[in-house]
Order: structure tokens, then sequence, then C-alpha cells
């Protein structure tokens, strides 16, 4: 009754259509204020000499040169692509391992959700506090680890959190222990979205389960799969939190350098603890330009073989 | 068509406005000097009617102390100070000043921090009307004056305190080893790296250590700018301290016990373990294991600034009473904080009341010198008064008197806004090589590197 009761014509319309401007306004506004605002001033910033008072002085791409010649920038990518690589790796295999069983219809383990959420919980829990636990229990001399290791008989104490050469994996570790449960609740979600019939049908032609993994599970996966690589990637690059924590009260905090120093650390270097914004603002852009073009060739690999 | 366009017409000029709001500030950078006669100690008396609202933004709980005592004289005036960790206070002040905010009416900053502060327009001139800072000069230590000066010489801040570096020894281990505690004699223990060594040595000998850390003649190491015309001076005593630290390090002629840790402030009460090279002086558990069985010995000397004493007065222990001061191999200075009127208040003479009550006041100085317990003014009519007092925890010796003579070899032309960072990457060469982890050509080539990629403006000659 009442859809009938609204009379037609173009002069009403107009009316219900600015009524959704207004609801939609906040959201654009705040939106525009802290998402495209910051964005469109960085990229400003980023051709400018800014101390972050005054004028910012236009220098063109002075900073994107000096970006490209700044080897240290370079190794600060480097040991983020390295952290990363390590992180993705053990990340989606226990992702993936988990997702095996979890679907496997002869195993049937029971409590999903459960284990879902126990799972999730390291994503839920602050950096910071994440940090602190794993300096607890990495600590080279007293830590729980090295005391298992002692008791195994394992002599000297294994620097975990304070080796130039160790500390990048320990970190990959840590982001991966964070984020394999976000990694299992997407492609979970992905394999119960495959229809049962697929499986069903290849339970009837005898199929074994790496068979039905291989060419049923893994094809069908595919946009999930290369939805989480690719977000990871994203993420990944943009390391900051665990690495800054760890690296703190260590030998490896020392300005631009060190194996824990990730490109977002060398940035806030610049942007913090010396002011260039402008050149802080150029990293941030060459960040972005590397993981686009890392995130198409990675779109296009994942792509290519369907 | 047209009402769509009229809202996105409205939208964006709310956003245009949020936008507006959010952006720049006016900032006061006249300056008005005036030729009238100095000002003097007489002429600043202790308000005792002012009236009104002031917030105040501070580094330590000092400014809270001076707040209360203003308050005490003028029960109309209500003073809100909130205390800033150092590491977030540059970035707190920026956003609210870039943002117009109009509080805080008092700033402050510690010596790394002015340059950008100065810069970026945030104090206000403090040599025009109603101010007149400048009348004020001859009241304060030369050095602490200059500091609160921008690059144009208008005054901008001024510091309560002054915080020259000198070395604070044992003097009943001087006495022991080199049969006299007299300052002067034990300053020329520590005249040059060379005699430092050799100190060290006669020290080490004896059963002591010269220093808990390697780190003791950090605040001596400054002699030089690092920065001269635009080009990176890593002078000959950059080289010498390098050299020394390495040294003290590798000839075990310390505790190494890191400075700011817990056994080195453990070391100004009596005898600590000799620690190893290796042993993580950040965990406790980590110190009580090495710590188990190994050898213990006393430390000689800590090279510190002015804040040295109230270190040693909360850790001295049983050693109470038993230190002197003297001087060191060169003439440095440490920290401090600089008063100013945010350029933003819209309570300016409020603000300068708080400043001048803070720093040009006798009345104020005498207090801070007995509510401190330790610290030294930098209001030189006040430095003057307490010069010839003899001060128990060093023996009787004539702290304030001794400051003073340190404060006037300071030559502040000497700092730059590059130091820390310049420094940090200094310290960091250092510590690669004393370790083994690099040796000392790769090391300073890493150095120079690491300057060239932070500051592209500096020229450097290798």
């Amino acid at each position: 009754m009442a859809r009938n009761s609204v009379p037609a014509g173009p002069a009403k319309k107009k009316n219900i259509n600015n009524v959704a401007y207004l609801f939609i306004a906040p959201f654009i506004i705040v939106f525009l204020i802290f998402s495209v605002y910051p964005v469109l001033r960085t990229l400003y910033l980023s051709f400018t000499s800014y101390p972050g008072y005054g004028e910012p002085q236009w220098v063109g791409l002075a900073n994107y040169n000096r970006v490209i010649n700044d080897k240290f920038f370079w190794e600060a990518l480097w040991n983020t692509i390295k952290i990363w690589s390590v992180n993705i790796v053990v990340q989606l295999g226990v992702a993936f391992l988990l997702t095996i069983v979890f679907s496997d219809i002869k195993y049937r383990i029971r409590g999903l959700s459960v284990f879902r959420a126990v799972f999730y919980l390291p994503n839920l829990i602050a950096a910071a506090s994440i940090a602190f636990l794993f300096k607890t229990l990495l600590d080279w001399r007293f830590g729980t680890l090295n005391q298992i290791l002692a008791q195994l008989g394992v002599d000297n104490p294994i620097p975990w959190l304070t080796s130039p050469d160790i500390a990048p994996f320990s970190v990959a570790m840590i982001n991966a222990w964070m984020w394999f449960g976000n990694s299992f609740i997407i492609l979970m979600a992905g394999v119960q979205g495959i229809p049962k019939d697929y499986f069903e049908a290849a339970a009837i032609d005898g199929a074994n389960r790496w068979k039905v993994f291989g060419k049923i599970t893994i094809p069908m996966l595919r946009p999930i799969l290369i939805y989480v690589s690719i977000t990871s990637l994203i993420g990944g690059l943009q390391m900051f939190d665990i690495p800054f924590l760890i690296a703190q009260g260590t030998d490896m905090t020392a300005i631009l350098r060190g194996p824990l120093q990730t490109v977002v650390m060398y940035m806030y270097d610049f942007g913090f603890r010396t002011f260039q914004v402008g050149y802080a603002g150029s990293i941030a852009y060459a960040l972005f330009l590397i993981i686009l073009a890392a995130a198409v060739i990675q779109f296009k690999i994942m792509n290519k073989e369907d | 068509m047209k009402s769509n366009k009229l809202i996105a017409l409205l939208m964006a000029g709310i956003i245009m406005v949020l936008l507006a709001a959010c952006g720049g500030s006016e900032t006061a950078s006249s300056s008005d000097t005036r030729d009238a006669a100095p000002v003097t100690a007489d002429d600043v008396e202790t308000p005792t009617d002012l009236s009104g609202k002031l917030v105040i933004w501070t580094l330590a709980n000092d400014l809270t102390q001076f707040a209360e005592r203003m308050m005490e004289f003028n029960p109309n005036l209500e003073i809100e100070t909130v205390v800033i960790a150092p590491a977030d206070y540059p970035t707190k002040v920026q956003s609210a000043l870039l943002g117009g905010e109009t509080e805080p009416d008092v700033i402050v900053a510690e010596p790394q921090m002015l340059g950008n502060m100065y810069d970026a327009g945030f104090f206000e001139d403090l040599n025009q009307a109603p101010y007149n800072a400048q009348d004020y000069a001859s009241l304060i230590v030369d050095y602490v004056w200059d500091v609160g000066q921008d690059d144009n010489g208008i005054q901008r801040a001024i510091s309560y305190q002054m915080t020259p570096a000198g070395m604070f020894y044992r003097r009943d281990i001087a006495l022991d080893v080199f049969g006299t505690d007299d300052p002067a004699e034990v300053g020329k223990l520590f005249q040059d790296y060379t005699t430092i060594m050799e100190t060290g040595e006669t020290l080490k000998a004896a059963g002591y250590k010269i220093f808990a850390s390697d780190g003791e003649m950090s605040y001596f190491s400054g002699d030089a700018a690092w920065v001269i015309d635009g080009t990176l001076n890593v002078a000959q005593s950059r080289y010498d301290y390098m050299d020394l630290a390495i040294a003290l390090y590798q000839n075990d002629l310390t505790a190494f016990a890191s400075q700011w840790s817990a056994p080195w402030y453990q070391s100004m009460s009596g005898p600590v373990p000799i620690l190893k090279a290796s042993t993580n002086v950040w965990d406790e558990a980590a110190i009580a294991a090495d710590a188990e069985g190994a050898d213990t010995a006393e430390c000689f000397a800590y090279g510190l600034p002015t804040w040295g004493a109230l270190i040693l007065r909360d850790n001295a222990g049983e050693t109470a009473g038993n230190w002197g001061i003297c001087s060191g191999p060169a003439y440095g200075f440490g920290g401090g904080t600089w008063i100013g009127v945010s350029a933003n208040s819209e309570r300016k003479e409020l603000a300068w009341e708080f400043v001048k009550f803070c720093t040009l006041n006798a009345e104020t100085a005498d207090w801070w010198i007995e509510a401190s317990g330790g610290d030294v003014v930098s209001y030189i009519p006040g430095l003057e008064k307490h010069a010839d007092d003899a001060n128990e925890a060093y023996g009787g010796q004539k702290s304030f008197s001794f400051w003073m003579e340190q404060s006037e070899g300071i030559d502040y032309s000497k700092v730059t806004k590059y130091d820390q960072v310049i420094g940090d990457a200094w310290g960091a060469a250092i510590t690669a090589i004393k370790t083994g982890e690099s040796d000392k050509e790769t090391a300073i080539s890493d150095f120079y590197d690491q300057v060239a990629a932070t500051y592209p403006e500096i020229t450097i000659n290798r």
C-alpha cells in the first residue's frame, strides 16, 4: 500500500536522491578528509622539500631521484622482501595445511568455529603486546624457547631477536603466527564455497585425496589465493610495527641501517626523526609504485596458469 | 540535477572549510629591539596579583613544581601543566601549533629540538615589546642565553638551568691511588685522552676501573662542530674519542656497564661485578647470572652534566658525601629545558610572566636550588650568591663556582641541528669497531654513507 501511495514523477525522485546524499555524507566527508586528502597531500609533499613547518619548497623530481640512488632505501626494501618472503611461505603453508585438514570429508573435525576463533586470535592482539610476548619467549638467555633447547642439550643459547642473521627470520615467523589464522579463515570460506558436487563426483570416480586437492580445490581456490597473496604482499611490504618494536632496545635501532630496517621504518626515520617530510613522502610513493608493480606481476602470473 | 549539483557544491564547501580549519597558522616573527638600560636582579619582582589561566606543555616535572610555586604567590592564577615524553613532544607541539591551537601558552624544548622549533616559528619573539627580553641578558649565563636565540639572534626561549659537563669522581679512590683528592689535581688525570688511558691503566693495576662504561667521555667529545659551512667536519678529536672508547672497551678498563643501564647506576654505590663485554646489561636476570662468581671492582669516575648530581644523589648510597667534581678533557654540556611563549597563545603576557618567574627571578632561583636538591640554575645573581657555598655532598667543594667556570668555556656555535643523528651514526661506527663487527675503515666508510644518505645537503670530503 505504501509503495502504491507514493506518486511517481521526477520531482519526488530527486527528493529521494537528496536524502541518500545526506546519509552518505558523513562517510564521504570522513573519507575525503582522512583518506583522500592525506594521500594527495603526501603526493604533493613528495615533490617538495618540507621540514614539517613553513611553506613546502617545490623541488620537482629531486626526491624521487634521491630515492632511486639511495642505497639504504634499497637495503631496507631487500630486508622487507626477505622478511615477507619467509613470512608468506610459512603463513600460507600453515593456513593451507589447516584448510586441507579441516575441509577433508573423511576427518570431519568438529568445532571448526572454535578453531577458527583460536587461530584468528593472534590477529586481534595489539602488536605491542605481541612484541613484548615474543621478546620474553625468545630472550636469548632466559626465554622459554632457549630454556627448552637447553633441556634438549643445545649448549649455546640462540640470540633469536638480537642476531642480525636470525632476527629477520624470527620477525617473519612472528608475523606468520599473527596472520595465518586470517589466511585460514579466507581459504576455508573459499573451500566451503566450492560446490559439493565436484567432490562427490570425484569420489565416485575414485580420485584420491591429493588428486581432489590438486585438480579441484586448488583451481577453484585460485581467485581466493590471488586475493590472499596480493593483500599479504601489500601488507607485508608495509611492515612496520613488529620489526620496529622488536628492534627497540637493541643495537639494531641505528638510523638507516640494521637487518630489521624495513621500508616503512626507513620512511619513519625521515618523517619523524630528521623531519624531511618531503623525502619521506617520496619514499611512501616509491613504495606504493613498487607494491603496485609487484601486485600486477603477481596477478598476471597467477592468472596466467588458468 | 540542479539540486544534485547544489548538494555536491555544499559538500565540497563543507570539506574546504574543514580542511582550512585543519590548515596553517599564523606565527609571529617581528623583532622590535630597543635601547634600554639592562634590567638588574632587583628589577624583577615576584608577581602576586596575576589572574587567569595558563596551559604549559613540558618535558619533565620541574615546571609542575614551578607552576605550583607561582600559584602559591598568585591565588587567582590557574596553571595547567601537561608533562609529555620527550620522544612525543615535538610531534605533539607541531600538530597543535600548525593546527592553529591557542593552547599551550608556554612551550619548552631541549637543545636538539630548538632549531626546528625556531624555524617553525613556534616560539614568540621575546625581543619585542612588551617582553624586551634582551634587557635581561646580563642575568643569564652566556651559553644558556645564546641557546635561546634563533639564527637571527632573536631571543625565543630561556632556560632556568645550566648543564655544563664535568667529571664526578670518588675522592676515596683518588686518595688511595693518586694520593690526592684535590679537584684541580684530579682534573689533570682527565686532561686529554692519552692521559685518560694512562689513568685507566693505573687504576686497573690498583684493582679499580676508571669508568663503569666506555661512554663517559661522550659529553666532552663535541669540541668541534660536526658541520661547518655545510661541510661534514670529522675533527681529529672525534677520531681520538673513537680510539679512546675502543681502547677502554678492548683493554678491559671499564666494567662493561652501558650508560643508563642498571649496573651503571649500581656502580655508583660501591663495588660491582665486572661484567663480560657480551653481558646483556638491559636484562636483570642476565646480569645476575654473569655477576655470579665474577670479580668485583669499584668505578672511579662518571662524565656527566650538572644533572649528574641528581643521579648521584639518588644512587650514591654508601658513597654519598665521598665525591668530587673536576673538569674533563674539553668543555661540553648536555640537556636542559628552555622555556618560551607559544606564538599562537592568546595569553602571551601572562605566559611571559611565567617564563620570567622561572628564569629571571632571584627568589625562584634560591628556592629551586634548595627544592631540586642539586640542579644548577642559569641565573647569574643566584649563582654568585651561592658561589661560596660548600657542597657537603662533594666534600665541601664550591660546586656552583666550579660549574660557572665550566659554563664559561662552552662555545655554543659548535652545536648544529645535525648533531643528534650524526652523533648516533658515529656512535654506531664505534660500537661496530669495538665489538669486532666491522673494521675501522669499513665502519667509517659506512658512517660517511649514512650521513650522505640522511643529509644530501651536507658536503662530504672523505
